[in-house]
């Protein structure tokens, strides 16, 4: 059953009436539109929200560097996830959760007036925050998967991201231990890079946490001001917590000297998927 | 009342306050704005100063004009009819105090007050907006006890002190309006109800008789820009005057809604 909320009125004073409200799309949206916002609400939570978590855990292993034979802690996640079974599915299902929850998110931010400057507040910023760290985070995601797993060039920046590379043959199968020099090439390609991470990033951290404490009101878990307060300091600890991750994933990979740390084999592995590395890495490419 | 000119003693206290009203001479043509000059008298509130201007229709630059409509009835806030947009801020013009506007922070300011129709509403004239889209989304979520009927139904049931203190807080709303004015999430002509009528509609279902149209109630705010299209700005909360705990209530009516959908997806038609 669906019942339409608001009835523009024929009756009573009104001498004009409300414009008839504007619904995003009329049918399948408006039917289930309970249904999809929640849904929405859910798959920011899982599986977006949990794979980011376990993401940036993951990463922050980059901190620890790597042994004399190429091998690190950071490769060894890195293995064991790229065992995963049916794994192209888990990504595959993984983008689909994202794209949807972008797609809703921003069908639903039309329309919306932000007033932050008129009503200055805390909660009011948070609001608004986490409709501008969507657009960033939208923009940050795609780039990045766009380029690292994809392995599109953009503007010129070919960074794939390969766990194991073979120094002989180039097969992306096994091989030497490419996720840490990978990794590294990437992010020291520019300077601007790193911005882009840290503020592609930290929208993402923003938007994770403060999703999660607003979620719990939308579903009704947290209802009075004490509960929205504690879990308001749980979610906080949540965002520094994968602040922190991200803060040792870039100093693991920025202290990575291409030069000097990778071994004679990680090189030539190196030379097979990015044979453009020695001249454009590091720095000398910010023109 | 000299007496009251000398609560400001440190600083300058002007004889005159000039106020821009943001005017409108019919609901389809466009607003323009006009300054007046009115006395300064402290703890004048700011429907005084509109009488001000009602008996004396000059602008400040010396013109003869039609006298600025607006609505008003209590003039105790509780009624909700005369609340607009003061200095950028959703409230009600008979509780707000001229003093408080003119000695803000500098003592005296040479800003002007300026005063606008709430911007989410259709304007009707000048300060006079229509509110019938919250009156008619009480109608939607059946704001109401059903106790009509040709028997006597006895004595209503018990309530115990906890709902009833959250009851109080919540019968307190005044359909004024200004947790409208101030969602980000509730615009002009979207079909977002707010924050007022989901206060309302936890009102009603809290009370042990009205809870028999609950379902009737969470079907509508399921519906398209029913509470799922809240955003959690929490700005309704703040500018709430009548003070209702109305993230508390939003949370409630989520989990309600919550319940109420996992329930029907298993038990429903
Ligand atoms: S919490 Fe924010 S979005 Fe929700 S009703 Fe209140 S002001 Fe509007
Ligand atoms: S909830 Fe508060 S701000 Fe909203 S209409 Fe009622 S009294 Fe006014
Ligand atoms: S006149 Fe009733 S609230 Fe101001």
């Amino acid at each position: 059953m669906c019942i339409r909320v608001y009835v523009p009125s024929h009756a009573g004073p009104a001498i004009v009436s409300q414009p008839e409200p504007k619904s995003p799309d009329i049918g399948f949206m408006d039917r289930h539109h309970f249904l999809l916002r929640r849904l929405h609400s859910l798959s920011g939570i899982v599986p977006v929200g949990v794979f980011v978590i376990m993401h940036l855990f993951t990463n922050a292993q980059m901190m620890w560097g790597q042994d004399e034979t190429g091998e690190s802690t950071f490769q060894h996640e890195v293995d064991f996830i790229h065992a995963t079974p049916a794994l192209l599915f888990v990504e595959i299902a993984l983008w689909g959760a994202i794209a949807f929850h972008a797609g809703l998110g921003v069908l639903y931010m039309t329309g919306i007036v932000p007033n932050v400057m008129k009503y200055r507040n805390l909660d009011n910023w948070r609001y608004t925050l986490q409709r501008v760290t969507a657009w960033v985070a939208l923009v940050f995601i795609f780039v990045h998967i766009a380029t690292l797993r994809w392995r599109w060039s953009m503007f010129g920046w070919f960074t794939p991201f390969y766990a194991r590379v073979d120094a002989e043959t180039g097969w992306t199968h096994g091989g030497e231990a490419m996720a840490l020099p990978l990794t590294a090439y990437a992010l020291q390609y520019s300077w601007l890079v790193v911005v882009f991470y840290a503020v592609g990033v930290l929208s993402v951290v923003f938007h994770w946490a403060n999703g999660l404490w607003t979620a719990a009101i939308t579903w009704g878990v947290t209802i009075s001001k004490g509960a929205q307060r504690r879990w308001g300091f749980m979610c906080a600890g949540l965002g520094v917590a994968l602040t922190a991750f991200f803060l040792a994933a870039m100093v693991g990979a920025l202290k990575y000297d291409l030069d000097s740390d990778m071994t004679e084999r990680q090189q030539k592995a190196l030379d097979k998927v990015v044979p453009t590395w020695r001249g454009d890495a590091p720095d000398s490419s910010n023109e | 009342m000299n007496a009251s000119q000398s609560t400001t003693s440190s600083t300058k206290t002007p004889s005159t306050v000039r106020i821009k009203v943001k005017r409108q001479d019919r609901p389809d043509t466009d607003p323009y704005w006009q300054p007046f000059d009115v006395p300064f008298v402290a703890n004048a509130n700011i429907i005084s100063c509109l009488q001000q201007i009602a008996s004396k229709p000059v602008t400040a630059d010396g013109r003869r004009v039609a006298p600025v409509a607006w609505d008003c009835n209590c003039l105790e806030e509780v009624c909700g009819a005369c609340t607009m947009v003061i200095n950028g801020v959703a409230r009600q013009s008979c509780s707000t105090l001229l003093h408080e506007l003119v000695s803000d922070g500098t003592g005296t300011t040479d800003e002007p007050i300026v005063l606008e129709p709430m911007s989410k509403f259709p304007v009707l004239r000048d300060l006079f907006v229509d509110r019938s889209r919250m009156f008619n989304n009480l109608k939607a979520i059946k704001g109401w006890v059903p106790i009509d009927g040709t028997t006597s139904l006895g004595s209503g049931p018990k309530e115990d002190q906890a709902s009833q203190d959250m009851r109080y807080a919540l019968s307190r709303c005044m359909t004024c309006g200004c947790c409208l004015e101030a969602c980000p999430q509730f615009t002009f002509d979207n079909d977002f109800v707010g924050a007022q009528v989901i206060g309302q509609a936890l009102y009603f279902n809290m009370h042990e008789t009205g809870a028999e149209l609950k379902d009737d109630r969470l079907e509508a705010m399921e519906a398209p820009g029913g509470i799922a299209d809240c955003g959690n700005a929490q700005n309704c909360v703040k500018v709430c005057p009548k003070e209702l705990p109305l993230t508390e209530a939003i949370a409630s009516v989520g989990r309600q809604t919550t319940v109420h959908a996992i329930k029907s997806f298993f038990t429903g038609k």
